[in-house]
Order: structure tokens, then C-alpha cells, then sequence
């Protein structure tokens, strides 16, 4: 097992967050690293900034008969807060996270089996949402699982001034006055998932997403060097 | 404490403004005309409306209105049954499941089911039950569920009625329709078909023969399925109370008939003339 | 012979149909099943609506309770919102607690009122860090045929139009409140959201107030929803497909157009209601 993609202290993410500040689009630190717990099929940890969320996929593995589908894997998410149950809240963001994977994996090639991905907060400073995605998706590839496509979470805040912050942090969110997460597909660059709170122009909503694409550029390009190194590593 | 964690939460606790009123609850009298201007101690229902087939997804549906008692019966089967272990497998099995709307009542209810509902849903299982062919539906179960949209009172009764009226638009084999109907002792006086105020907030000063009567009723085999009463009262008040109620039932006849007709024609309209 | 077909080949018997620019109900791709509203109808909630949208129907009942502000909030109320989906309105449902559909839902409209304003909760408080209201809004659905987001969204809206809250004072002497339920004032309703949704056919085929049926057969779901402004108040696709910006601004100027008419819609019952009062 090799493990350790990227981590946030070490200097090749820091050469990384360089080429985050040349560009126009702004992300936190972000690292990554892969097949770190022992009892998953796969399992990732992504981190954001201070926003930290751990992944686990289960499967392909028998299914309970009153959820079995006949011509696919049936896909169970999990996503569990930091403190206390999970409520309301984490039930849509489940909704999100599910439907996501749902798009991009091939569940027709593992029919009548079950698939579970646990996604457990670590903690959260803004950007949630997206780092579930991440996280999701680097667990999914660790797994080894068929895909079609990759895909990624960027989060956008409006703030008063009318200025969009990409990544960000729990003060920043509060402050804005839209927020918007997209998970944004790796072959197209197209938006896969949407989730906005706030009110906002359509020329707003525009902005934001040419502004996700551009940062899923840099996620992706993330995506590519880490699986990179880790298959380079091995003998 | 538990919580309710798979819905939105509101405060703690939070209070009817009607606890806020400054003055006492009016309490019905005892004598003289109804609130509503109905007849007291006579065979006045409030006249009802039912319509049939109103649900497009289930088998078998029907809505009630009696006054402002407003409720809903959907019927889903029959379907293999969900619990295997049952060891009757030559009957087939009814469920039943009532609910309140939380905005049904004046004070505002929960949504988690409580003892009175499961009450009123094992009672409307019992009225059913010997009016169904169940022998006809082996290893299968029929799903009877009722919400009320609007609770002003007789909700089982009109429940009842509902369900089986379901029941029989779903094409379900049954002996006999089964009607609802219930009235409300208060002394030595009687209201048919009572409302939510008669039913909560009537009281008069002798305590003797004060409670409520329901009764479920095959019309036309002319025999009763079910029954409930509580509260207090002697035997010939009682058998009387049924004869009442079962008076009531025959009222309702009519209504019932015409509209499981109605919806029988609209499903296949007689073959036209031409 | 075509009954035989929809049930074996749902997916196809569905395709033929897009192929020719219709559905199998008869509808366009881009056309709304017929919604009517009844306004007041429950009069134990404090204000009610029924929708209907073909066959789904939505009844939304509120109901008002006084309760303590929060320590953070203090001059703020509460907005309660939960939908619900009981057996009753569809086999696909179980009796118990709410599923992850329902749960979602509700949490959509949370963030529905949140965004949009449609109510201030500053407009609930009645006493600041003392008494405020607290507006238990909750959706039912009683057939289920698709689309619930859009129904819940009009049912909402006009059961909040159509609420009367009672006068409340605080009495000088005991501080407890006083409730006069012969006085009665409506809410200030600042913003009218509606929802539109949508369904992805094939990765391509956008179909407008998707069925149950056209739901569960497509490759994504979306949402969106706008104030009469113009302006959006939330752009909810949960996963599925991707979809270009083209598409996107398709849905946009079709929920835009939607919001238009349902508002004409609502304001025409409510005055209907008025007038006959």
C-alpha cells in the first residue's frame, strides 16, 4: 500500500499553492492522501485549508435484498458530522454527494451488489460541501472502482462587495451573501452538481461557474500528479 | 432527550397562542339547539360529501367531508405481504394506518405517531377486517392508510366509512360496505355525528351517562363489525346509543352508494347506444 | 399491446415518444402540467393551501406558536419547514420516519425560505429576546406524481400568504401574553419564490414538471428557483448528469417565465378568495 499523495506540510504542495496564487482563482492549501486506513476497499483523506473530511468506500458487496436493483450497484452515502448525529442537513448533502457518484461510476458493470461510501468530517472551516466531493472522489479512485469521468467540488462565495472568493473559510462564508458548490466533471468541465444559498444574478451565477471550471483545472491537474506519483513509487 | 433528527427542528418548546386567551373556554351546554344548528337528540348528520378515485397512484381512494372533518383513504394491494414469518399463509393480511395531519387539530400535533392514532388504526383494522375476503388475497396484504386532514370531530366513524369506500374502488372483494357513525352521550341528551367541540368540551353537571359511542356497521348484511365507547353509561342508554348510531349509518346509505357508483361508471362507462 | 410495451420497456416506450417532440401524456418538452390552488381550505391551521400540478398534490397547513427567541437571535422567529410523503401518496413509500427524499426536500425549502426571504424572521418577533412566533409550515404531499419540489414551493407560498396571525400584547404587569384571536393581521410576504424543475433525457433531453415515471427514468433532476425579480434563489441539481451552460440558461428563462405565471396564479386566488368572503 502506498499512501501519502500529498500532504499539506510537505514542499510539493507548497510549490503547488505557487501556481494557485499566479492564477486568478484562489484556492486554500489543499492535500490529499490515499489508502490510509487498512479495512475500506478504499479510502481517502482530503483537506482544504482547515476543512478536513475522510472518506471510506466498502465494495462491491452483497446487498440487502429491499435495496437490490437488478441492473446496477445500489450506492449508500454516508456522511457523518464532527459532533453529534446526523440530521437534516447532512441527509441532503448525502443526497448530493450520492447522486454525484451515481453519474460518474459505471454501476452497471457490478449489478445487484452494494456500494457504501462513509464520508466522516473532521472539521469543517468553509467549503464542506466541496471537500466531501473531493474526499469522495479520491476514495472512489482508491477503491479502484470503474468511473466515466472524474469529477471535483468547488465552492464560490459572493461577498458584499459584489467579489467572489473561491474556497471559502467558515468567517468568509458567513460574511458572503451567496454561496455556491458545484462539482464539476472532468472530461467536459460541465457542472454535474449545484448547491446555492443566497439570492444571486444570473450573470453572477455565470461568473461562478467559469470561475469553478478554471479552479477544477487546478483540482484535476492535483488529481493527475498525486495518482501519478503514487503509481510511480511503486516498482 | 431524544431528538428528531430527520426533520427540521424548531425551538424547544414553543405554546398555542389559544393558551393565551385571557378568558376561559365557553362550555357547550347540555340543552337547547347545536352550535351548528342541527337537532339534538334526533338522527342529524352533517351532510356528508365523498368523491372516489382521487389519488392517481393508488388502487383505491377516497375523500370524505363531513362538515369541516376533512380525510383521505388510499388503498395500496394487494401486494406480497412484507412479513414472511406469519404463519397464516391461505388469508391474506389488511393493514391499516392512520395518521393526523399536524395541522389537523386545533393544537398543533406532532408529527411522530402517538398512542391515539395507533388506537384509531388498530379500531379501523377491527371494523374492516370481517368485512374484507381476505381468503381471496392468500400470501398477499391490502395497505389501508388514512390521513386526516381535518379533525372536527366523529373521525373514526367518517375513517371507517372512508376506507371501506376505498376499499371497494381498489376492487378489493368485500361482503358489504362498512359505514361509520357515532354520537355522544351528555346526560340524559344525545348529539349524532358530534364535532371536535361537542366531542372535547361539553360537560354537564351530572356525571351519569356521560361518554362517546362509534359503531361500525355492515348495512346490508345488517350486522356490526366494530364498536367502542368510553366513558360511563347504563345498558339501556347504551343499546340504545346503537340503534341510534346504526339509524345514522342508513342516512349515510345512500350517499355511499351513489358515489361508489359513480366512480364504478366513470372506470367503465356503460357501452354507448350507437 | 402499447400497456405491454410501457411496462417492459419503460425507457424506450419513454424515448419514442421524446423522438417526436412529445411525451406520453400528451405534453410538450416544454410544457407545465395544469396547476390549480385552494387557498383556506383546513380551518384549524392558521393558513393552508392545496396545490395540484396534474396529479401531485401538495396541502400545506401552517400553524403559529409563541416560543423564546435563541440567545444568539434574539429578534428573530422561527420558520419550521418539513415535507412530508407518507404511504398514503405513493406504494414507493414506507410507513415510519421520513425517508432521505423527504428529508431532502425538506432541507431544500429551509434553504428555499432562507435564501429568498421570502419571510424575514425578523417580522416573527414579538417581544425582542422574549416572545416571538414560531411558524410550523408543513407540506404534505397526497398524491405523488412528480415534481414535489415545484408543488411544495406554491403550496408554501400561498399557505404564507393566506396565514392570519392573532394580535399578541404583552400585558404591563404579569409580562405574560395576551392573545386576541378576534384581531388578526396577515404576513409581510417581501419576495415570491417558485421553482421550476426539470428532467435530463439520454445526457440531452431537457423535459419541463417532470412525472414520477419521467423521474425515476432520467439521468438527472434539476431545480431552479427565482423571485420576481429575476434574481435566483437557489440552483439545486443533485448530482446526475452534467449539463451545459446553454441548457443551464434554457432552465433559467423557463423558471423565470414560470415564476410569472404562477404568481398571476396566486394573486388571482387569493383575490377570488377575498372577493367572495
Amino acid at each position: 500500500m502506498t499512501s501519502s499523495a500529498c500532504d499539506t506540510a510537505s514542499p510539493r504542495c507548497s510549490s503547488m499553492m505557487e501556481v494557485c496564487e499566479a492564477s486568478s482563482v484562489s484556492l486554500r492549501e489543499f492535500g490529499c492522501e490515499q489508502s490510509l486506513l487498512s479495512r475500506p476497499d478504499g479510502s481517502s483523506s482530503f483537506v482544504q485549508g482547515d476543512t478536513s473530511v475522510m472518506a471510506g468506500v466498502y465494495g462491491p458487496a452483497e446487498v440487502k435484498v429491499s435495496k437490490e436493483i437488478y441492473d446496477r450497484a445500489t450506492l449508500e452515502v454516508l456522511v457523518q458530522p464532527k459532533v453529534g448525529l446526523p440530521s437534516v442537513r447532512e441527509r441532503s448533502q448525502e443526497q448530493c454527494v450520492r447522486e454525484t457518484c451515481e453519474a460518474s461510476l459505471l454501476l452497471s458493470l457490478h449489478p445487484r451488489s452494494a456500494l457504501t461510501l462513509v464520508l466522516q468530517v473532521l472539521h469543517d472551516d468553509g467549503s464542506l460541501l466541496s471537500c466531501c466531493l473531493n474526499a469522495a472522489c479520491m476514495a472512489l479512485m482508491d477503491a479502484g472502482l470503474p468511473m466515466s469521468c472524474l469529477f471535483c467540488g468547488v465552492t464560490c462565495a459572493i461577498n458584499t462587495e459584489g467579489e467572489i472568493i473561491t474556497d471559502p473559510t467558515a468567517a468568509q462564508e458567513k460574511e458572503s451573501r451567496a454561496l455556491m458548490t458545484f462539482a464539476i466533471d472532468s472530461t467536459e468541465r460541465r457542472v454535474m452538481m449545484s448547491s446555492t444559498k443566497g439570492s444571486f444574478s444570473v450573470h453572477e451565477l455565470q461568473q461562478c461557474i467559469a470561475v469553478s471550471q478554471e479552479a477544477s483545472e487546478k483540482i484535476f491537474q492535483f488529481y493527475r500528479d498525486s495518482v501519478k506519483r503514487r503509481y510511480s513509487k511503486t516498482p | 432527550m431524544p431528538v428528531d433528527t430527520k426533520r427540521v427542528r424548531g425551538p424547544e418548546v414553543s405554546q398555542s397562542p389559544s393558551l393565551f386567551l385571557g378568558r376561559p373556554v365557553a362550555v357547550l351546554p347540555s340543552s337547547g339547539p347545536r352550535a351548528d344548528g342541527r337537532q339534538r337528540d334526533q338522527v342529524d348528520v352533517r351532510p356528508v360529501f365523498v368523491r372516489c378515485g382521487l389519488v392517481s397512484q393508488a388502487k383505491g381512494s377516497a375523500y370524505i367531508e363531513a362538515g369541516n372533518t376533512k380525510l383521505m383513504c388510499c388503498v395500496y394491494g394487494p401486494r406480497e405481504t412484507e412479513r414472511k414469518d406469519e404463519t397464516d399463509m391461505k388469508c391474506g393480511r389488511l393493514t391499516t394506518d392512520m395518521r393526523f395531519a399536524p395541522f389537523s387539530c386545533p393544537e398543533r400535533g406532532s408529527w411522530i405517531q402517538g398512542s391515539q392514532d395507533k388506537d384509531f388504526s388498530l379500531m379501523l383494522h377491527e371494523s374492516l377486517q370481517p368485512a374484507v375476503c381476505l381468503h381471496k388475497y392468500p400470501r398477499s396484504q391490502i395497505e389501508v392508510n388514512v390521513m386526516v386532514l381535518e379533525n372536527s370531530g366523529s373521525v373514526l366513524a367518517h375513517a371507517i366509512t372512508c376506507a371501506s369506500l376505498a376499499l371497494a374502488d381498489a376492487g378489493i372483494e368485500m361482503y358489504d360496505l362498512v359505514l361509520g357513525c357515532s354520537i355522544r352521550q351528555d346526560g340524559a341528551s344525545y348529539v349524532v355525528d358530534p364535532s371536535y367541540m361537542e366531542e372535547n368540551y361539553s360537560s354537564s353537571a351530572s356525571s351519569e351517562n356521560q361518554g362517546g359511542l362509534t359503531v361500525a356497521f355492515l348495512p346490508s348484511l345488517n350486522q356490526i363489525s366494530g364498536l367502542q365507547s368510553d366513558g360511563e353509561m347504563t345498558e339501556e342508554i347504551l343499546t340504545a346509543g346503537v340503534r341510534t348510531c346504526i339509524e345514522g349509518c342508513y342516512k349515510l346509505y345512500p350517499v355511499i352508494q351513489q358515489a361508489l357508483a359513480k366512480a364504478v361508471r366513470k372506470a367503465a362507462p356503460p357501452p354507448s347506444e350507437s | 399491446m402499447a400497456a405491454g410495451f410501457k411496462t417492459a420497456e419503460p425507457l424506450e416506450y419513454h424515448r419514442s415518444f421524446l423522438k417526436e417532440n412529445c411525451r406520453p401524456d400528451g405534453r410538450e418538452l416544454s410544457e407545465s402540467r395544469t396547476t390549480t390552488l385552494n387557498i383556506g381550505s383546513i380551518s384549524t391551521a392558521d393558513g393552508s393551501a392545496l396545490v395540484k400540478m396534474g396529479n401531485t398534490t401538495i396541502i400545506c397547513g401552517i400553524k403559529a406558536e409563541l416560543a423564546n427567541p435563541t440567545v444568539e437571535a434574539p429578534g428573530k422567529g422561527y420558520i419550521v419547514p418539513n415535507v412530508d410523503l407518507p404511504p398514503l401518496c405513493s406504494s414507493r413509500f414506507r410507513p415510519g420516519p421520513p425517508g432521505e427524499q423527504a428529508q431532502a426536500a425538506s432541507q431544500f425549502i429551509a434553504d428555499v425560505i432562507e435564501s429568498s426571504e421570502v419571510i424575514k424572521t425578523e417580522d416573527l418577533c414579538i417581544d425582542r429576546g422574549k416572545l416571538c412566533w414560531v411558524l410550523y409550515c408543513d407540506m404534505m404531499c397526497l398524491d405523488y406524481d412528480g415534481n414535489i419540489l415545484d408543488a411544495c414551493i406554491i403550496a408554501l407560498l400561498a399557505a404564507l400568504k393566506n396565514t392570519q396571525l392573532p394580535e399578541v400584547t404583552i400585558n404591563k404587569e404579569t409580562c405574560a401574553p395576551e392573545v386576541n384571536p378576534e384581531k388578526r393581521c396577515g404576513l409581510h410576504i417581501h419576495k415570491h419564490p417558485v421553482g421550476a424543475s426539470f428532467c435530463v433525457f439520454d445526457d440531452s433531453i431537457l423535459i419541463v414538471d417532470p412525472t414520477a415515471e419521467e423521474e425515476s427514468l432520467s439521468t438527472a433532476q434539476l431545480t431552479v428557483v427565482t423571485d420576481e425579480e429575476g434574481r435566483l434563489c437557489s440552483l439545486h441539481k443533485p448530482g446526475g448528469t452534467s449539463l451545459s451552460g446553454e441548457k443551464l440558461q434554457e432552465c433559467i428563462s423557463r423558471a423565470t417565465a414560470r415564476q410569472r405565471e404562477i404568481q398571476k396564479l396566486i394573486d388571482k386566488v387569493i383575490h377570488s378568495v377575498k372577493t367572495a368572503q
